[in-house]
This record gives C-alpha cells, structure tokens and sequence, in this order.
C-alpha cells in the first residue's frame, strides 16, 4: 500500500499547515462574532479539543499499530459496522476536502482572479495535489518541510510591518462579559482542531513511532499559538471591526506601508494561502485516497487517486450552490459534524476497544 | 465483486512480455591455435581492408617465423624498433629454450602479457599494444608499447576559478586515473574499470574510495553500466543518460565535472566517479540539488565570503527561474502590487509597445536564448560580431523602434546573468528550460500560476532521487546537521562529519574541535 516512511517531525511539518492554513484567514472574524475581543482566549479553549483528538488516536494506534482508522474499525467493531463506519469516513473526508477546495477557489476568485472561472483554480490545485498524493507519504513529506518557511516568514515579517499600526489598547477589557463569549467563540475553532485526527492516517508511516504523540501535542501547542497570535494581531489593529470582516487577515495585510515601498502585502497573504492550501488538501486528499483504498482492500492506493480528485472537485460544487453556503457551513456544521466525526466517534471506538480487550482478558483467564 | 476489482487493478500493473533483444555482442570467441600461419590469416582476415594494421613479418634469432602486428599511430614505432625488432632479430646460432619465457623475462618492455584468444588479441592491438605471434608457440604476446597523441592537461575550460588548482581533466582515461591518484595516494582509492559499446569498446572506470563509499552504490552503478548495449560511447553523456534516475526529468541527477579537485573532494565525501575515455567530463553520483550549485571556491575562500557568494547565488537562481514571469504577472494582473510611481514609470515606456506583456517577454527571451547559443558554437572571430549585433539589436535597436519596452531589457538582461551565475554548466540548463512554462503561467493566471509552476517543480524535486538518495537533501527531508554546507558554508573547523546518503558509514572526515586557539604573545607559558 504505502513503503514509504516519514520521521515524526515531517508528520508535524505536515499537521502544522494542515490546520493553521484555512484557520489564520477565517478563524479570526467567526471567533470575533462569539468572543468579542477576547477572541485570541478562544483559540486556548480550543486546543483542548486538538490536545484530547491526539491523545485518543494515538491510543488506538497503541492498540492497532500499522493499521488507518478504515482497517482497526473493522476489527473493533466487527465487519459490517466496520465497513459502514469506514464509508462514514470516506463520506466525511472526500466532501471535506472539496469543502477546503472550495473555500480555497472561494477566496482566490473573490480576492485575486475575480474574472478567471473557479472551475480553473480549483483544477489546477486538485491536479498538483493529485501528483504529490501519487508520489506517496515521503514526497508529501519533504515538500511540507520545504514550505514551511514560506509559510512562517511572511506572517512573522507581517507582525514585523504592522507593528506601528498595533492597538495594544484593543485588547481590554480582558473576560469583560465572563468566561461565556470566548467559550462559545472556541466551538468554531475546535472543528478545525479535531482534524488533528489525521495523525491517524500518519502514524503507522512514522520510521520512529514513540516520539509521535509528542510531536502530535507539539504541533497542537504551535497551531494554538499561533492563532492566539494571529488573533491578537487582528485585534489590535482592527478592534471591534474584525467580526464584520471575512478574511481579517487579508484586512489588516492592507495596512502594511513603509517607506511607501512595502505596500500591498495581499500578494504575500495569497502566497502563505496558496501553499498552506495546497498542503491542507494534499494531506485530506491522501487520507482520502489511502482509505478508499483500504476500504475496498486495494492493493494500492494509486490507481484511486485521479477518480478521487475529480471527486473531490464535484464534491466542491455540489455540496456548495454559493460561497455563503461554504461559510454557513464552516459556522454552523462543520464544528459539530468534524469533532463527531474525528474526536467523539474515534472515543467510542477507543472505549469498546479498551472494553473488548478487558474482556478478553478475563476470558481467557 | 471489490476482490474482482482488486485483482483487475493488479492485472494492469503486471508487466508486458519482455521483447526480445536482437542486440548482442558477436565477440570471436575461437582460441589461438598452433598453427601459425593460420592465425596470422584469421587475423588478416579480421583486419581485412585496414589500411592502418601493419603486419610485420620477421625472423626470431634468424630462423623462427614471427610476426608483429600494430596499428600504425597507436604504438610506439620507436620502441618497438628499439626494443623488439632489434633485440629479436639479432641472428643467433643457439635460440634461448624455452623460447616464451624467454620473451616474458628478457624483453626490455615493461608490460608483457600472453594472450590465448582471438577476441584478447584483437583487444590488445585495439589499443595500441603489438601483438608478436611466432611459429611454434600457441600464444601471442601482447607487448606494451601502446602511445598515442593526447592534449596536454590544461586549464578547464567550463569551470574556471580564481583561487585553486589550474588543471584539468584531459580525453586520457589513464591521465584522468592518474591526476586523481596524485590527488588521493591512499591504496584505498579504487578503480573498477570495463568495457562498454560495442565498436567503441570505450573504457569506463568508476572511482571510489573504499570504506567512505556504501557498498550497494558501487554494486548499483556496476549494475547500471553493465545494462548498457549500444554501439558506442562518444561522450559522458550517453553513459548519463542510460544511468539516471528519472530520464524525463529537466534536472540533472548525476553532476559532470573537468576539476580533478572537484571529483576529488567528491570521492573524499563518499561518492563514485565515473571517468569515461575520450572525454574530460567525469561523472559523479550520487549528486544532490545543493551540490549543484556549489562551487570548488566556495571552499577555497574564506568562509563568510564562500556563504555570501552561495546566497548570492541562490537569490539570483530563483531571479533567472521568476523575474520575467513576476514581471508578466505584474504588468498583466497585479498593478496594485507595485508602488505607483514606479508603475507609472513602467507604464509610459510600455506605451508605444504593440505586443501584451508576455509575448515581449518570449520574444526577448526566445531571442537571447538564442544569442547564446550561437555564441557557443560560432569561431571566436565571429563571436564578437554576434555579441555586438545583439547588443545593437535587443539593447537599443528594439527599444527605440518601440518594439520593446526598455525595462523588458533590464528583466531580461538581470535573467541572463543571473543564468550565468550557476557553477555548473548543466544546473543551469534546468533553470533556463523551466523559465518557460513559468512564463506561460505568469501571463494566464499571474501570480497564482507562478505559485502553482513553483510547486509543480518542488513536487518534481521531491520526487526525484539520484542514485537512492533524495534530490533535495539535506533540506528535504530535512537533516539538521548537515545543513551547514547548505544553508551557509561552515569554516573548515566545524565540518566534521560528512554528508550521509544512502548506508551507514564512516561519518567523521576530520577531528573535532580543531578551531584555531592561537596563543597571545603574553600568555606564553
């Protein structure tokens, strides 16, 4: 199926802008709605959801070593539940990556390429993560690692920028209206936390296996600091307007002027959304197109990908008559549906794992 | 049903059936036989029509028959004069007995071997060692007295440098061999050497040292070489070819080099070279796309300059791969990008231009590719002709027509001698070809295409391996320790340890902590 083997520090340079990409650019306004400015306590909140997504899939790792969430379900829960759940998982993986497609085709169209058809952007990246899935896990790997600092740099440069434009008095009154608003503000941002979930599909690939749960929370505490950051920085310099934004992000990149040269830093917010996109995508796409494989005991992953692709783009347009109905979704289905799905389902099958094997166990005895 | 489908699935990856391969070496694969004058008339029928094989006949000590056959050019006339003909044909009442060690212990040539097949002897006088049969005797001698006209080594021509070694690899096989041995005079420098093409029969040596070198790529490149059936090899490059990794990539997986220093400091990293007769580039594998674009006087220089120089490098690489596709996507798409006096300024030289942006861009491009390439191959006396036409034409003639715009000179001027920064010939290339499709990209969807060519070619990179190790190494996957000849170049005290590829071996290259601690004047104790 998969030969190739990754260190577990190339899992994490694949997890960071797997979650952070999508969530830098919308997290900011959709936390704003709920948390007013205590938006960068959100994120904090949030993270616990990522931190107990890792911990519950490496467990069932520990338990099933070598195998996806497709092939142990199968073993927990006996055959044909296995299988219906492994097709509850491919109908949750294939529309969420044309769900990320979309979103990315979205906000390209809408910020950069406002008369090129969607249809064009949206080929053109599932065909480019379409050759990077085929190259396998290693590929995926090292092209991770290549870009992260193109994803790192312009943020840090941005803060850099924008320094003489911060608000530091934005900021109070810190937990004005008490615990309540930041913790529904987390609701949001815990979906895009729960698709820590895809370690799953990253474990059994791991050349040194122990370190993988603490590069899974390391990665964990990255993204939650960064989006605190991010947070905060929006706030600073948009204050009480960033709810009323879509892509405060981009937003605030207009602020950014010195020396009358450095203007229009949008090009370089497109370039961090254009790479971590493409990374977010390749990994769903991979854990699309292994667990269809193994669902239908494919002895190769490969000949699936192409079909999967032009799945996905119809997936992006089906699902999706207009962008509002993207966001609707992010807002209001996609936190319940994701954390069903990647932290409170794979909990139960921890749960009747552990059971069975304590009972087991006993029999046995 | 889905066991069916699988089972399908692995059907269309099994291989077709092999073709069959009509291609075989027809070797003579006949002994000498006793009978003199029957092999001198198998080997006059094999040279049949060879103006250029003499057949000497003479008479051993005055009475044996014997005959000495050379190509003329190939060996060395005086000496076989001086020490064969004359020595042998000395009339002598008693013949030395037994008469074939005789010749092996008292012939004055230093190399003297007996041959028993036809395909050894035909072998031996390829090469320019005479062959002496005589009557009476089942063997033939070959002798050593193989000379030839060669170049005299020179400066290399392709990679030149102002600090280090002047010379430079030759069309000598046995030049080449003997520079890296005056180089590396360990015994643990090893050269395997054989026979490819099957006219040409061109001798190939892989170079490596052993205990630095992992053993299964010395065994993988044996393999690979000995795969090749083809007629002849006339350059390196056919043996490149046949080698790679990936033939379709645009990037070249195996470095060619003319610098015996270069292949040297190879060989001491753990990689093979592969020296090729009849040409003075010499192959090197496993390469990575870093060593590419590094020079021999990064290490000859101070350090801080060496890492300047390197950046230097990589900032004008990315220049000759983007400038003229970010100047298309610009002009085209993204004018809130550029500040606006400068836009303003680009855009009054571009009024009177007729074309859009990108087909000036090719235009140029297209034109200055081709400047060069007829600068390279035209006599030096006309070179200079090609050199001030295109300055004439593409600098101002262009311009003031209002053909083009004169900061489309400047982009295209900054990508050609940002493509000449590349130390390596071949590296180069690569970049030059991809500039291309960039382009097309930059001027159909702007910036985001130039993103989407960018990641194609680091897709393309990723994948790549050169000889099992991965083209992007040390920096994907990334291997903290080695980035130090990458990322900067380290001073000479702090590389310790060389870079790892494939096996496990010898990692340390020098001892640590030898950073120079020189004692002041007054701390003398």
């Amino acid at each position: 199926m998969e030969k190739g083997k990754i260190s577990s520090l190339q899992m994490a340079i694949m997890l960071y802008p797997t979650i952070v990409a999508t969530a830098i650019l919308g997290a900011p306004s959709i936390t704003a709605k709920y948390a007013l400015n205590d938006l960068w306590l959100s994120p904090i909140l949030a993270a616990l959801i990522g931190y107990a997504t890792v911990y519950i899939a490496y467990k069932l790792h520990k338990l099933y070593p070598k195998q996806t969430v497709i092939q142990f379900s199968e073993q927990i829960i006996g055959r044909i539940p296995g299988k219906i759940l492994g097709f509850l998982y491919l109908f949750f993986y294939i529309p969420i990556t044309g769900e990320i497609l979309r979103g990315y085709g979205d906000f390209i169209a809408d910020s950069f390429m406002v008369n090129t058809p969607i249809i064009v952007i949206m080929a053109s990246m599932v065909i480019l993560c379409a050759l990077i899935v085929r190259g396998g896990i290693e590929v995926l790997g090292r092209a991770a690692e290549l870009f992260l600092p193109v994803f790192i740099f312009p943020i840090c440069i941005l803060i850099i920028l924008l320094s003489a434009d911060l608000d530091f008095k934005n900021i109070f009154p810190i937990l004005g209206d008490g615990i309540m608003p930041p913790l529904k503000g987390a609701i949001i941002p815990g979906g895009w936390f729960s698709e820590f979930f895809l370690i799953i599909f990253l474990l059994p690939f791991l050349a040194d296996m122990k370190k993988g749960m603490k590069y899974g929370m390391v990665t964990v505490f990255a993204v939650m600091m960064t989006l605190v950051v991010v947070n905060l920085i929006v706030l600073f310099v948009l204050g009480s307007t960033t709810s009323s934004k879509v892509y405060p992000l981009m937003n605030v990149s207009r602020y950014v002027s010195f020396g009358e040269f450095f203007e229009h830093l949008e090009s370089a917010v497109m370039a961090i959304w254009v790479v971590g996109a493409f990374v977010k995508i390749s990994v769903f796409y991979y854990a699309a197109a292994l667990s269809t494989a193994q669902w239908l005991n494919l002895s190769d992953y490969r000949p699936v990908v192409w079909p999967i692709g032009i799945l996905i783009v119809e997936f992006s347009f089906w699902s999706f008559p207009s962008s509002m109905e993207v966001s609707r979704y992010d807002i209001i289905a996609f936190p319940f549906h994701g954390i069903l799905m990647q932290t409170i389902i794979p909990l139960l099958l921890l749960v009747i794992a552990f059971v069975r094997k304590r009972n087991k166990g006993t029999n046995t005895r | 049903m889905i066991r069916n489908v699988s089972k399908l699935l692995r059907k269309t990856k099994e291989k077709k059936p092999h073709i069959q391969n009509n291609y075989q070496d027809s070797k003579p694969e006949d002994p000498l036989n006793g009978e003199f004058s029957q092999n001198v008339e198998t080997l006059r029928l094999i040279y049949d029509n060879c103006s250029d094989v003499m057949f000497r006949s003479f008479l051993l000590f005055g009475k044996t028959r014997a005959m000495l056959i050379y190509i003329e050019g190939l060996s060395d006339i005086e000496g076989i004069e001086e020490y064969v003909l004359s020595p042998l044909m000395q009339e002598s009442a008693n013949v030395p007995q037994p008469l074939n060690d005789f010749l092996v212990l008292k012939m004055p040539v230093s190399k003297v071997k007996r041959v028993k097949m036809i395909a050894d002897c035909i072998e031996s006088i390829s090469i320019g060692n005479p062959l002496l049969l005589y009557e009476g005797e089942s063997d033939g001698f070959s002798l050593g007295l193989s000379k030839w006209e060669k170049r005299a080594i020179e400066e290399p021509v392709a990679e030149g440098g102002i600090r280090g070694s002047r010379e430079g690899f030759n069309e000598s096989l046995e030049v080449n061999t003997s520079q890296l041995r005056r180089i590396i005079k360990s015994p643990a420098l090893k050269m395997q050497s054989m026979k490819i093409g099957k006219y040409t029969q061109t001798t190939v040596a892989i170079a490596y040292i052993d205990g630095l070198v992992d053993k299964t790529l010395i065994e993988e490149i044996t393999i690979r070489l000995e795969r090749i059936e083809m007629d002849g090899i006339l350059e390196s490059g056919y043996i490149e070819e046949m080698i790679e990794d990936n033939p379709y990539s645009p990037f070249p997986q195996i470095l060619s080099t003319e610098r015996p220093d270069v292949a040297s400091s190879c060989l001491l990293e753990g990689r093979a070279v592969i020296l090729v007769e009849g040409t003075p580039f010499t192959l090197i594998a496993p390469v990575s796309f870093f060593s590419l674009i590094q020079s021999q006087e990064d290490y000859y220089q101070r350090f801080m300059i060496g890492t300047l120089i390197r950046w230097l490098r990589y900032i004008f690489m990315v220049l000759s791969l983007l400038l003229p596709s970010f100047y298309i996507a610009i002009l085209t798409f993204h004018h809130e990008a550029v500040p606006t006096a400068l836009l303003l300024s680009m855009a009054a030289s571009r009024e009177a231009v007729p074309f859009p942006a990108i087909i000036e861009a090719l235009i140029m491009e297209i034109t200055f590719e081709a400047l060069r390439e007829a600068g390279v191959r035209l006599p030096k006396q006309i070179g200079s002709a090609v050199s001030i036409v295109g300055a004439l034409v593409i600098g101002q003639a262009s311009v003031q027509a209002g053909l083009v715009s004169a900061p489309m000179v400047i982009v295209v001027a900054i990508t050609g001698i940002s493509s000449f920064m590349m130390p390596r010939y071949i590296a180069g290339i690569a970049i030059r070809m991809l500039r291309f499709p960039i382009m097309l990209l930059a001027g159909t969807l702007g910036l985001l295409g130039i993103i989407m060519g960018v990641i194609a070619i680091v897709i393309h990179l990723c994948n790549l391996r050169s000889f099992g190790v991965p083209y992007l190494a040390p920096l994907a996957p990334l291997k903290g320790k080695e980035l130090k000849d990458v990322l900067w170049r380290s001073p000479m005290w702090m590389m310790d340890t060389r870079p790892s590829f494939t096996g496990k071996s010898n990692v340390y290259r020098q001892s640590p902590e030898q950073g120079p601690k020189p004692k002041r004047g007054s701390e003398t104790e």
